[in-house]
């Protein structure tokens, strides 16, 4: 894992190329998994937000206490902690998997969507990026004017309801360039499902360069399909903020 | 006899260590103006967000048309329906169009069909001749105008009575007179309101009773004639006076230089 040879010819990049299949089940993998944590971590983080800014003491106190704790301990302890749990509570688990086979260009691409560790890795960065999330839509529901709540229930809408109909849509407006952040963060994240064995971009880019010895380029490569991925994003959510922007704000 | 539209009885109110409201009562019949005045910190605010127990008070009753509101048993979104709200700074919601705002209610709370609640806003919206402005955003619009839908969206809701928290302090003078012709308007129709303001030109030609409060308590009350004429307590004289002096002739300002 030395980036130690210089770097050649074109020949290399050839070389690399041609196991374009690998990085292309590695990148539907990466992406897969970035997308249903940010998802469902966006699901639990207003959840969260709304726990720890309306909820009672208690479960204020439970809101504010995972999230420091999720954020205050490293991810690759936390995903070793998930994956490794059940084992050492022998609690049993089934080899299973949902994966789906496709010929493209001649090859076949063998691209395991759910088995045990993506499914760890999907949950543990779920639960790992609600804890950022959620201290973004806080932030943004706190600049929401108290009054606008008082305004709704003033009409006769209950506390819920002016939440909802009220302050979550302008928050939720607000948040997208804080927001973009955890965006932007989390696909670089996900490497970590590479150290329980999920064959994604980088784990595929690890036997690239087993098996060809050609490091330098391969993970240079992975490092623009990352840079390239990230500015869509950014662009994506800097798109969706122009167009949910509120006129005359 | 008619029965009274408000009947507050013996409020008491404190923030903390604070005692904002000390004990007030009156009674508010229907069609009838009250408007309520005095120094900031009075607790006038207070009163107010108590009578829609936005603020519930530590002590007394309120009743809405014969129901006690304070009383634990009652469902207060459902009585805040009936109690309408204008705010000092409007508190349009700024991600709905004006006349999304007027709406919102009618289809979220009184659950009508989507093109009926539109239809009632619309309408709304032409009492208070805002309904060329019905598809803007509210920081799209003049303070009076943002004012004048904030008064749109608490009509909307048909109440049983209106209360008004200072509804054009925070507007630029040439934006106050608009806002206060459409509360006029609203007088004659004789809705039922609850007002605080300062602008007592207006006051005079719209309540039927005013208020003084000043501490917590109910200072003086009577006739804008009355006060007008006759105050008695000193510190209502004193009140007025410096409001004359604010808004009255420039001369009076320098006298006052003078005087010091």
């Amino acid at each position: 894992m030395v980036f130690h040879e210089p770097l050649n010819s074109f020949e290399d990049l050839f070389e690399v190329l041609a196991h374009w299949d690998q990085f292309f089940s590695g990148y539907i993998i990466t992406m897969w998994i970035y997308g249903l944590a940010l998802f469902i971590g966006f699901l639990f983080g207003i959840l969260l937000a709304l726990t720890r800014q309306y909820g009672s003491k208690l479960f204020s106190r439970l809101s504010a206490g995972y999230i420091e704790i999720m954020r205050g301990t490293p991810l690759l302890t936390q995903i070793l902690l998930f994956y490794y749990l059940p084992l050492s509570l022998n609690i049993p688990i089934g080899r299973w998997s949902f994966e789906s086979t496709f010929i493209l260009f001649d090859k076949e691409i063998n691209i395991i969507l759910l088995n045990h560790a993506t499914l760890v890795g999907i949950l543990t960065l779920a639960l790992n990026s609600a804890s950022y999330q959620a201290e973004y839509i806080r932030g943004s529901i706190i600049s929401v004017s108290k009054e606008q709540l008082i305004a709704a229930q003033s009409l006769g809408m209950t506390r819920l309801s002016g939440i909802r109909h009220i302050v979550l849509p302008q928050a939720l407006r607000f948040v997208i360039p804080a927001w973009s952040n955890e965006a932007a963060y989390l696909p670089k994240y996900t490497v970590v499902v590479f150290f329980i064995g999920v064959n994604d971009l980088f784990h595929e880019a690890y036997i690239i360069v087993s098996e060809e010895v050609i490091s330098l380029l391969t993970y240079l490569l992975v490092g623009i399909i990352f840079l390239i991925t990230i500015t869509l994003i950014s662009n994506l959510l800097n798109f969706i903020h122009k167009r949910t922007k509120i006129p005359g704000l | 006899m008619v029965e009274k539209v408000l009947i507050v009885k013996d409020i008491w109110k404190s923030y903390d260590d604070l005692q904002v409201i000390k004990g007030i009562s009156f009674e508010l019949a229907e069609k009838e103006v009250k408007v309520i005045f005095g120094p900031s910190g009075s607790g006038k605010s207070t009163l107010l967000r108590c009578i829609n127990m936005l603020a519930p008070p530590d002590k007394g009753s309120i009743y809405l048309c014969g129901k006690d509101i304070t009383d634990s048993e009652v469902n207060l979104n459902k009585i805040r329906t009936r109690i309408g709200m204008v705010f000092q700074h409007f508190n349009l919601f700024s991600h709905l169009k004006a006349i999304d705002n007027v709406s919102i209610a009618l289809r979220r709370v009184k659950h009508m069909p989507k093109e009926l609640a539109k239809e009632i806003a619309l309408k709304t919206l032409e009492a208070v001749k805002m309904k060329e402005w019905a598809d803007y955003y509210p920081a799209q619009l003049s303070g009076g105008q943002q004012q004048r839908v904030g008064i749109a969206r608490a009509l909307a809701m048909e109440p049983e009575v209106i209360l008004f928290d200072e509804p054009t302090s925070a507007l630029d003078p040439e934006l106050i007179g608009e806002v206060l012709q459409v509360i006029l308007d609203l007088a004659k129709a004789n809705t039922t309101m609850i007002i605080i303001t300062h602008e007592m030109g207006f006051a005079r030609a719209v309540a039927s009773e005013m208020i003084f409060l000043a501490d917590g308590i109910i200072v003086e009350q009577g006739s804008p004639e009355h006060f007008s004429k006759s105050p008695t307590s000193e510190r209502v004289k004193r009140f007025l006076k410096q409001l004359d002096v604010l808004y009255g002739s420039h001369e009076k300002l320098l006298d006052i230089k003078e005087e010091e």
